[in-house]
């Protein structure tokens, strides 16, 4: 017996979904003749190659281009792309997903279960030495791990093609939001016939065979690159953009002023500027929730000795007025963050501990008292530490705001340190710091993608954080169905052992030309199709 | 004068030698490498990585693989944070591009001030000096960082004329802007300079002697005063345009041209180490052409130098 899937008994009980799937026109709108949008990218992508590409703005561009077993709609939620539906085994172990009979490659070929076998296969390839092959390993596909690190043929991957239209994958563990990760770029589906006949350059226009929306049509690194209605993609007919541009623009301010010159149609705003921007353009200045976090980090290896103690943490952790930093700061629509999980995040709710309902004031006296309490600060032991952060303006904002309330309610010394980016990593990753900033992305939206970079053995638990029951909790999720309780659990205890001082949670910021509508505003992601998008016609 | 054409381009080799293992060993110096990242990459993962690139030899190996490709096969190596492109393609488009507007903008520097700085030598302490110095001042005082933004406020924002940045495969309305932000400065330079030394070889013998013999002035100036009073001009154009085609980088930045300049920084950021080092050898190979073509120029233009030179 198998347990059909939440989204099967959507698509059986409606059709809404499907509706979904492409441009929502409201009736009566007129649209602009010409349909194409323009947007700024801050840097040159890293690749079109689906199984390779590693920045977000690549994975944008790839899955106009290329699309996956599911989509995600304007809300993040996942509805049907190459794959109509799927089903689960009885030990969560086995997912089937059917896939759609209409697929076509841009080059007249069908999409068959085949591609994406192809495709995953090649993701964990050891001689295509994709960095992404971490995504992968995530998704607990049987022998994945093994595959990797050389161990079985590519050939043994766990997902097969019992047919044409017929996808299994074999999971090594239960894994709940499995099919909540077929929407990412590193799972999408690879013409192997093209890859063959051009190797390395199967990604330029003209070579490139695609399945998604849109096909490439130009590309100039540094510069541009264009991509035009695909006129093989099976719902070509609802999709209304022709063009979608790209331009790098290296500078946001730059990049601001080609927005307000009508060069793009979208860009991002620049530090700080959000509120005199939404002053002069209620209607095209935005900020939305976005799945990061921002966070100070510990060093429980071998930081201060200060910070064994619990009651330092919390200290600091208090003395933080996050409303300041946010609203006076950082003026760019960002959330105070008492939690480690975003509460944007889905399937979440944000727990009410203790340091998030109490107020500012509350917490500056109760910080003093935990301090006077472990014997450091004003009338007793004097703390002080170096706080690292990687060069960049609004972290130095951030740092200055943050040590200056340490120092005043608490009489702490902090001193400041930044470093270029990756001699901050190297140096974050090597424990070479104090207390340092950190922050973190989702990548998927369930609230373990954050949680699990503080249990012991994450790769990017920087501060050397460990505790038994978050380890435990978090092993538990990975196959539970009822998850809230355990992040619950854990969120009080982070709470309480404050490994970490949330400081806020990001917001996208962007300035988007009125004419473009259906930007998925709710997507926490910021995940966008731009066949989802239409211009209208302005007077 | 064949001669001395070979000896100087048989230094090259040697030369471009050291500065690739110097290059080669300080970028590795530097902490973090192409594959560090706020996500450090599983252990197999980036053994996987380093293996495809060649990283996971010692450097000497690293370095003389590279050496080789070079060689036999003038191959840079691949691009670590473009994927899809190897050194050469990134090279190949990018390089035409800062090369095209670099050019016209050197173009610009000398048409316009070779003869600001004739005309303010001519016309010695009169009005049209001080204009053309107060001129040449006023634009020498204003870096590119400000021109350029202050010339995209007036021409693009204010009154609509050109493009606020982009290339387009090279349009003319493109390289305006680009080319006259890059070349103000130089040629305030240029003009000073023309200036100061048409005055100093107006007033020098032969100039007098070729005013005694009652030769025009028209003559005087272009046949006998212009190629000396050059020299200096000349001295200050070599390294410049080197710079002007190779190292503009908050041109490339600011106008997102997809010129080299963008590469540089970002190859710097992204330890991006065979792009770094592709650029470092490109930019000594034009160092190299460029003053051997200027010290063949000099050779034209002063018979001097010409004899010196065996």
């Amino acid at each position: 017996m198998k347990r059909r899937s939440l989204l099967v008994a959507a698509l059986m009980s409606t059709t809404l979904p499907l509706v979904a799937l492409a441009a929502n026109v409201p009736p009566g709108t007129t649209l602009a003749e010409d349909q194409t949008f323009t947007y700024r990218v801050l840097d040159e992508f890293s690749s079109f190659d689906p199984q390779v590409v590693e920045d977000v703005n690549g994975s944008e561009v790839v899955r106009d281009l290329f699309e996956g077993l599911y989509n995600q709609d304007s809300e993040g939620n996942i509805v049907p792309g190459v794959a109509l539906s799927h089903t689960v085994s009885d030990d969560n172990m086995t997912y089937t997903f059917t896939l759609r009979q209409d697929a076509m490659w841009s080059d007249g070929q069908p999409v068959t279960a085949g591609d994406f076998v192809y495709a995953w296969q090649r993701a964990v390839d050891p001689e295509l030495a994709s960095p992404y092959a971490w995504y992968m390993e995530l998704m607990s596909i049987e022998n994945g791990a093994e595959i990797i690190a050389g161990e079985k043929p590519i050939t043994d991957l766990g997902v097969s093609a019992i047919d044409d239209h017929t996808l299994v994958v074999q999971l090594s563990q239960p894994l709940p939001y499995f099919d909540k990760m077929v929407s990412h770029a590193t799972t999408f589906p690879a013409p192997k016939w093209a890859i063959d006949e051009h190797g390395s350059e199967w990604t330029r226009p003209g070579n490139l065979v695609s399945n998604g929306a849109f096909v490439l049509s130009e590309h100039v690194p540094k510069e541009r690159s264009v991509r035009e209605r695909n006129e093989m993609y099976w719902d070509n007919a609802n999709t209304i953009l022709d063009r979608v541009v790209t331009l790098v623009i290296g500078d946001d301010a730059q990049g601001l002023t080609r927005w307000r010159a009508g060069e793009v149609d979208k860009t991002d705003i620049p530090a700080g500027q959000y509120p005199a921007l939404k002053q002069e353009f209620p209607e095209e200045a935005y900020a939305l929730p976005r799945l990061c976090n921002y966070y100070f980090t510990f060093n429980l290896e071998n930081g201060p000795e200060a910070f064994q103690d619990v009651r330092v943490r919390q200290a600091l952790a208090m003395a933080v007025d996050r409303d300041v930093i946010v609203n006076a700061v950082l003026q760019g629509g960002q959330f105070p963050a008492y939690t480690f999980t975003p509460g944007a995040t889905a399937d979440f709710e944000v727990p009410a501990v203790d340091i998030a309902n109490m107020t500012q004031a509350d917490r500056d006296a109760k910080a003093k008292e935990l301090l006077a309490e472990a014997g450091y600060g004003e009338g007793g032991e004097p703390l002080s530490f170096t706080y690292l952060y990687n060069t960049n303006e609004a972290h130095q904002q951030v740092a200055i705001v943050a040590s200056q309330m340490w120092k005043q309610k608490l009489g702490i010394e902090v001193e400041l340190e930044n470093q270029e980016w990756k001699v901050f990593l190297e140096n974050r990753g090597a424990q070479n710091f104090e207390m340092a900033r950190g922050a973190w992305c989702g990548d998927y939206n369930e609230a373990s993608t954050f949680l699990d970079l503080l249990t012991t053995p994450s790769g990017y638990n920087d501060g050397k954080f460990s505790n038994a029951r978050v380890d435990e909790l978090m092993a538990a999720a990975k196959s539970s169905q009822d998850t809230q309780p355990l992040y619950t659990e854990i969120e009080q205890i982070l709470s309480d052992e404050m490994p970490v001082i949330p400081v806020y949670h990001y917001s996208t910021n962007m300035m988007l030309d009125a004419s473009i509508q259906g930007w998925p505003v709710d997507n926490v992601e910021q995940t966008w199709y731009s066949k989802d998008l239409y211009k209208v016609a302005t007077e | 004068m064949l001669n001395f054409t070979l000896r100087r381009l048989f230094a090259v080799i040697p030369t471009i030698l050291v500065l690739i293992v110097f290059s080669f060993y300080l970028m590795r110096l530097a902490p973090g490498g192409p594959f560090t990242s706020e996500r450090p990459l599983p252990p197999a993962v980036m053994a996987n990585v380093l293996e495809r690139y060649g990283m996971d030899e010692p450097l000497h190996v690293q370095l003389w693989s590279y050496i080789k490709n070079i060689v036999l096969y003038f191959d840079f190596g691949p691009s670590f944070s473009q994927k899809d492109r190897t050194v050469n393609d990134v090279i190949a488009q990018g390089f035409p591009v800062t090369l095209t507007y670099g050019f016209w903008s050197a173009i610009f520097v000398l048409v316009c001030g070779v003869p600001l700085g004739i005309i303010a030598a001519l016309r010695h302490n009169g009005f049209w000096d001080y204009t053309m110095t107060g001129l040449a001042i006023f634009s020498q005082i204003f870096p590119n960082f400000v021109l350029a933004p202050l010339m995209v406020l007036l021409f693009t924002l204010s009154w609509g004329l050109l493009p606020g940045g982009g290339w387009n495969g090279g349009q003319w309305q493109y390289i305006v802007m680009p080319a006259i932000a890059l070349g103000t400065s130089y040629m305030a330079g240029v003009a000073r300079l023309t200036r100061g030394s048409m005055l100093e070889v107006l007033n020098s013998p032969f100039i007098r002697t070729a005013r005694a013999k009652g030769l025009p002035e028209r003559t005087i100036i272009i046949r006998h005063a212009l190629k000396p009073a050059l020299l200096p001009t000349l001295t200050y154009m070599g390294p410049v345009f080197v710079y002007m085609i190779t190292g503009s980088v908050f041109i490339d930045v600011f106008f997102s041209t997809g010129g080299i300049g963008q590469d540089f920084i970002d190859g710097a950021y992204s330890r991006d180490y065979s792009i770094l080092l592709g650029l470092a050898i490109l930019y000594s190979l034009l160092t190299f052409a460029l003053t051997l073509m200027l010290d063949l120029l000099y050779a034209w233009i002063d018979p001097k130098v010409r004899s010196s030179m065996g």
